[in-house]
């Protein structure tokens, strides 16, 4: 530096005037400038972190576009769903040497491969990169390995796991390839962005998803279930368990279940979710709206009510299945479950009161949750004279079990409503009460009722009781819609129950889709001969879970 | 002068000197870091396969045959005595005892 800056000094024919002086001074710190900069990148470098820029080419995030999941756990941290590494095969066409003898040796390992297809992919030499197949076990990447075709290579990508296997599976949902969630709560956690891109298949580090589901209790519902379905020979069931203040779905169960890893599954129509997705004509157990109607509207439960004529709309006639042939009391309307005179309720209390505590209670527009957006009721355009009879016991009204026992809750709870969730409430003070519904007054009432329709000899529910839990609940059997009508010997029956009756906690609600007349049901199919006994047991296997002591006096 | 610019050509070759090594070192440490990080990955994956693994074998549908081939059932009922008489022996044995 020193000797350049001479140079040019000895250069200006030995007259020593001011001005290279000063241009002698100025490349002197320009030249300086430079080191300190080269000076300044070096010390940049030397301490820069690893991965904070610069050029780290990454084969990984080029290829994979796959998503990092948080863990789901239900409410007491038991694992239902999680990410874990698995590798992936994939092969460089470029260095396929011999691409009939590659894919001839990997079909071998993978039965029911498209061989043609395979060969045709790995032929194409304009491209660097062709999945083979994701998700491997261990042992089978090992065996690949092992073929020892250059050009097949393994990339450990995220793979989601469920290792309740069906147990859950509707509520779970599913994920595709990419991890990336399409249904249930998988879908909810991506909308919430709980999940985050997956670089270099690093698992996610976020908090797990806590769900209000109890395994255990999911279980008890899932083998009562399944012991029904034998016992009835039903080809469907579903059942849920929920809290009555929060709206927690401690449990819910639909049979035939889905499992979450096999996609084929999800398209199958006898395996949609019964709980939340699809809507069904429930029937008797809507009575329980129509008793808190009259209820609200000034009624008491001694009340009478005119049963004696067949009620007539139309070219219509209601006719009650036992006519007692006497006016009955609002009480004996819910424990006799008289089509006509819960019809004469509805028709005492008018259209304008009718539909408005449907709409309170949830029961007149599709209804939100985590795992779906919730499908539409179906409901009658309009309200006459016929449709406020028929919608009094629960005909020409199609909404989801999940709605309905929504609904009941709010009904048995002191008359507040519920939103339902299938996510942990934590801090259930913070959340408070909802919007009133019904009068406490009405709420408790309707308790009452609803446990005498166990304890009466003559209650329809007299076969859901169980020693020490105080049931009480509702039947429902109604004829199953088909395209144009109803269809006679078919039928969906249901019990909504509710325990401990005097302090209610869990609402639960039962669905047995075509029961058969069995020995033991006396061959009948009405939801008092086996619906009612399947909530029983259902009560008596999980009241113990969830908390609900045994009263031993009663 | 002279001594000035030996003194400063000295500094300069023992500044390089000191750059390049402690660019080194980080080089190193940052391998280090690197494989530690790869371990911890690693042992991370392990332990989400092994966490995967155990909520299999400890689901319900396997645990409860084996729970009822032992003698256990819920609890109902009938396990549970009158409270008020438990309740007061409780106390009078607790209150009376050694």
């Amino acid at each position: 530096m020193r000797a350049h800056i001479s140079m040019t000094a000895t250069d200006a024919r030995g007259e020593r005037s001011a001005a290279p002086r000063s241009r002698s001074r100025a490349l002197a710190l320009g030249v300086a400038f430079a080191f300190a900069a080269v000076g300044g990148q070096l010390v940049r470098l030397a301490i820069q972190h690893e991965g904070s820029g610069g050029i780290r080419v990454s084969m990984m995030s080029s290829s994979s576009s796959t998503l990092a999941r948080p863990d789901i756990v239900d409410r007491n941290g038991r694992l239902l769903a999680t990410d874990v590494q698995m590798p992936s095969l994939y092969a460089d066409p470029t260095l396929i040497q011999d691409a009939d003898e590659a894919a001839e040796r990997l079909t071998r390992l993978f039965p029911g491969t498209d061989v043609r297809a395979l060969r045709r992919s790995l032929t194409d030499k304009t491209k660097r990169f062709v999945w083979i197949r994701r998700g491997l076990s261990p042992g089978m990447a090992q065996r690949v390995h092992n073929l020892g075709v250059p050009g097949l290579m393994f990339v450990d990508e995220i793979r989601r796991t469920y290792p309740g296997g069906r147990l859950g599976g509707h509520i779970l949902g599913r994920v595709d390839i990419d991890n990336r969630g399409t249904s249930g709560i998988e879908r909810h956690i991506d909308e919430t962005g709980a999940s985050e891109p997956a670089h270099g298949a690093r698992l996610s580090a976020r908090a797990p998803v806590r769900l209000s589901l109890d395994l255990s209790v999911m279980h008890a519902l899932d083998d009562e279930l399944k012991r029904a379905m034998d016992r009835y020979e039903a080809p469907g069931a579903a059942a849920l368990v929920m809290d009555v203040r929060t709206g927690e779905v401690v449990a819910a169960v639909s049979r035939p279940g889905a499992d979450p890893a096999a996609a084929e599954e999800a398209l199958d129509p006898q395996r949609i979710d019964k709980v939340a997705a699809g809507t069904y004509e429930l029937g008797s157990i809507v009575k329980l709206v129509t008793v808190a109607l009259a209820l609200e509207t000034g009624k008491t439960l001694d009340s009478l009510v005119d049963t004696t004529e067949p009620l007539k709309a139309g070219r219509f006639t209601i006719e009650d299945l036992h006519p007692l042939g006497r006016p009955m009391s609002v009480a004996e309307v819910f424990l006799h479950s008289s089509n006509v005179g819960a019809g004469q309720l509805a028709l005492s209390a008018g259209p304008e009161a009718q539909t408005a505590l449907f709409e309170k209670l949830g029961l007149w527009s599709p209804v939100k949750t985590e795992v779906s957006p919730g499908p539409a009721p179906l409901k009658p355009a309009q309200i006459g004279r016929i449709e406020q009879i028929t919608l009094a016991f629960g005909h020409g009204l199609a909404v989801t079990p999940l709605q309905f026992a929504a609904a009941s809750a709010a009904l048995v709870n002191g008359g507040t409503a519920v939103v339902p969730t299938f996510l942990v409430r934590d801090g259930e003070a913070g959340a408070g009460p909802g919007p009133r519904v019904v009068s406490a007054r009405t709420s408790a009432l309707l308790r009452e009722v609803m446990r005498r329709n166990v304890t009466d000899a003559s209650g329809t529910g007299r076969r859901a009781d169980v020693a020490g839990f105080e049931v009480g609940g509702k039947t429902g059997t109604a004829e199953m819609a088909v395209q144009g009508g109803y269809r006679k010997k078919a039928v969906i029956a249901s019990f909504v129950g509710t325990f401990p009756a005097s302090d209610p906690r869990y609402v639960t609600l039962v669905v047995l889709f075509e029961p058969k007349g069995q020995e033991s049901t006396g061959g009948e199919i009405t939801a008092g001969r086996n619906a009612a006994p399947t909530t029983a047991r259902i009560i008596e296997r999980i009241a113990p879970l969830l908390g609900v002591v045994a009263k031993a006096s009663s | 002068m002279r001594v000035l610019n030996i003194v400063a050509i000295f500094l300069g070759l023992a500044s390089a000197f000191l750059l390049y090594g402690l660019n080194y070192d980080t080089r190193m440490i940052e391998g280090r870091l690197q494989t530690r990080e790869r371990e911890a990955e690693r042992a991370r994956a392990d332990i989400a396969v092994l966490r995967a693994e155990r909520a299999h074998l400890a689901r319900p549908e396997r645990i409860e045959p084996i729970a009822r081939g032992m003698g256990l059932e819920p609890l109902a009922a009938r396990h549970l005595l009158p409270g008020p008489t438990v309740a007061a022996s409780d106390i009078t044995t607790s209150s009376t005892g050694p």
